[in-house]
């Protein structure tokens, strides 16, 4: 019986004494974006190419879509998209050619299959550059074209390893926007690993973190930052007198109260919500703000906690600015 | 706005919504795609298979105006054109030289990924090893064909007319058939180029352990016995024949399942390369 889902039991994979992947169990609801998480070499690939019917697991079981990845490989590859971290294109040929033989190799007509490779070069964006060699493409360019191939049989659950990886900002933006319209428009099940956590922030229903072969941890990327506790409430005055004045209105407010210069952080779970009430004690005392921010904990910060490291690739601090006038 | 209707075979369809499509292209209709798309891409880099015409070419001239005038002393060949017992040999050269093409198109495929890609399709492996096995010979034929006319212009008369050139190509075809195999075969096991490159210059032995420069009967000791056993003798014997005596059922025959017999064997050896590249480990 076919479904959407994606399911591991205690997947090992070990090369000699090593294990890339030790004992990864999860499951990934039908309809769901599913980030896994880790930094390079932490075996995101490797559980990648094991579902994908690419590799074979050591120990373990996994089902794509209800099916075997071991037992029933070409029931697998009808039903799941993949494009994986090494993007395989041919650089001689052209990109009208690559959709239309993948089309048929899946049992299209060639009619049909030229007729879906244009409406998946329109869907990626890539149209106008139907008769260039994809070895003259840019790299934005590559990656949309395998997301296009991957989904030229319009698969039920889709792998993309890596898929923004060297990626400018904007060409990342293209297929954040694409991976969210696949998922939305056509109920596809999306398992998505990556190195970066505004990926997994922006993308991912769910996540896992991976790190040397095991999940540490798992959930919402807002329940994963909620379970660390550190948002914060920023205060601006304009003096170091408005601060201390501030603080004691604001007093029994917060869990914890920190001066930094002309600034007070109050620390305080739900911290948005608490917003209103604090701007209103100061309104209250005749205590003018100069700025209001508010500080969420980041995956990164979720990353240390659970592994003990920060991350190498990219630590960007998430601020989210609210304007009070 | 899907809605769900029942079609006449009691399947459930979603309307509006396109049909899976699950199934699978003749096996034939793979084999010929692969085929089409190996020289396509073949045709797009001309410095790879522009040598080997230029080396086919390069040995007729270099046989006939060297040896040429020397046979007239050969028994069984006074009177006879030197260039019709030579361009069969010329011709076998071109598929030894070209013979990589084949893999190195394999090789390429390995190496960019897409490789993967195809194998992750429900595409037939032996189409995967067929197809640029047929795009080389096919290739090769060609080849052939600009050495055959070469070889007209300079005077070549085949005793069996314009029939005797399509049969010699035909030949040409299947023991690029065959030389392809091999190569395609060494391509899978070892994914490497300079090994691909290298693999077709195996077979260089076996154009010279054999009636290579003068009829099979004036070879003696062990290269007379090593000619003996070469498949390569009897498809050169019957391309000489057709060139030089006429049609002859028994030679053609001879000629024809030497290069089957290759055929086989280097497939099935490209077959089991195939087994290998794509057993997942």
């Amino acid at each position: 019986m076919s479904n959407r889902e994606i399911t591991a039991e205690m997947l090992i994979k070990r090369y000699g004494d090593f294990a890339a992947v030790n004992e990864v169990s999860f499951k990934v609801s039908d309809g769901e974006i599913f980030g896994f998480l880790g930094p390079n070499g932490a075996g995101k690939s490797t559980i990648v190419s094991i579902l994908t019917t690419l590799a074979l697991p050591t120990g373990g079981r996994a089902t794509v879509g209800g099916y075997d990845v071991v037992t029933q490989a070409d029931d697998v590859r009808q039903i799941a998209g993949v494009a994986l971290q090494e993007i395989g294109l041919d650089p001689l040929m052209k990109s009208l050619e690559m959709l239309t033989i993948q089309g048929q190799l899946f049992g299209m007509s060639r009619r049909q299959a030229q007729d879906r490779a244009m409406e998946l070069l329109h869907l990626v964006k890539l149209e106008k550059f139907t008769d260039r060699a994809v070895g003259k493409y840019s790299g934005g360019m590559r990656r949309r074209l395998d997301l296009a191939l991957a989904l030229v049989h319009e698969p039920y659950v889709l792998f993309l390893d890596e898929p923004t990886t060297g990626l400018d900002p904007a060409s990342r933006r293209d297929i954040w926007e694409e991976v969210r319209r696949l998922n939305r428009d056509k109920g596809v099940t999306i398992f998505l690993t990556t190195q970066y956590l505004e990926e997994a922030d922006e993308l991912a229903d769910r996540l896992a973190i991976i790190d040397a072969g095991k999940i540490v941890a798992e959930g919402t990327p807002s329940s994963l930052k909620a379970s660390l506790g550190g948002e914060s409430i920023n205060l601006t005055f304009l003096d170091a007198a408005a601060v201390e004045t501030a603080k004691a209105q604001l007093n029994g407010l917060a869990n914890k109260m920190q001066v930094d210069r002309n600034t007070l952080r109050l620390y305080l779970p739900g911290a948005a919500a608490a917003v209103p009430t604090a701007v209103a004690k100061l309104q209250g005392a005749g205590i003018d703000l100069v700025s209001l921010t508010l500080t969420q904990p980041t995956l990164d910060d979720v990353f240390l906690e659970v592994t003990g490291q920060r991350f190498s690739a990219d630590v960007k601090t998430e601020d989210t600015a609210e304007e009070v006038a | 706005m899907a809605t769900i209707q029942t079609t006449t075979t009691g399947a459930i369809k979603l309307a509006g919504k396109r049909t899976r499509h699950t199934a699978r292209m003749p096996f034939l209709w793979q084999v010929s795609m692969m085929a089409w798309r190996a020289i396509r891409i073949t045709l797009r880099t001309p410095a790879e298979f522009l040598p080997g015409v230029f080396i086919s070419v390069f040995f007729l001239f270099i046989y006939q105006d060297t040896l040429g005038n020397a046979s007239g002393f050969l028994p069984g060949l006074a009177g006879k054109s030197y260039l019709g017992f030579i361009l069969p040999l010329s011709v076998i050269s071109t598929a030894l030289s070209g013979a990589s093409l084949a893999g190195q198109s394999i090789v390429r495929d390995i190496d960019n990924g897409y490789f993967d890609k195809l194998s992750l399709t429900p595409v037939s492996r032996s189409a995967l090893v067929l197809g640029p096995m047929l795009a080389g010979a096919l290739l090769l034929a060609f080849q052939a064909l600009i050495v055959v006319v070469l070889g007209v212009i300079l005077g070549l008369r085949p005793e069996t007319g314009v029939g005797g050139i399509f049969t010699l190509l035909g030949y040409a075809l299947l023991t690029g058939l065959a030389f392809s195999g091999f190569t395609v075969g060494i391509a899978l096991l070892t994914g490497s180029p300079g090994a691909t490159a290298g693999s077709s210059f195996l077979f260089f032995p076996l154009s010279f352990l054999t009636a290579t420069f003068v009829p099979l009967d004036l070879l003696s000791g062990w290269i007379q016995t090593a000619a003996t056993y070469n498949p390569i003798t009897y498809i050169l014997e019957a391309m000489r024949h057709l060139m030089l005596e006429g049609w002859d059922i028994e030679i053609m025959t001879r000629g024809f399942l030497s290069c089957l017999l290759m055929a086989a064997v280097t497939y099935s050896f490209a077959l089991y390369g195939m087994r290998v590249r794509v057993r997942r480990k």
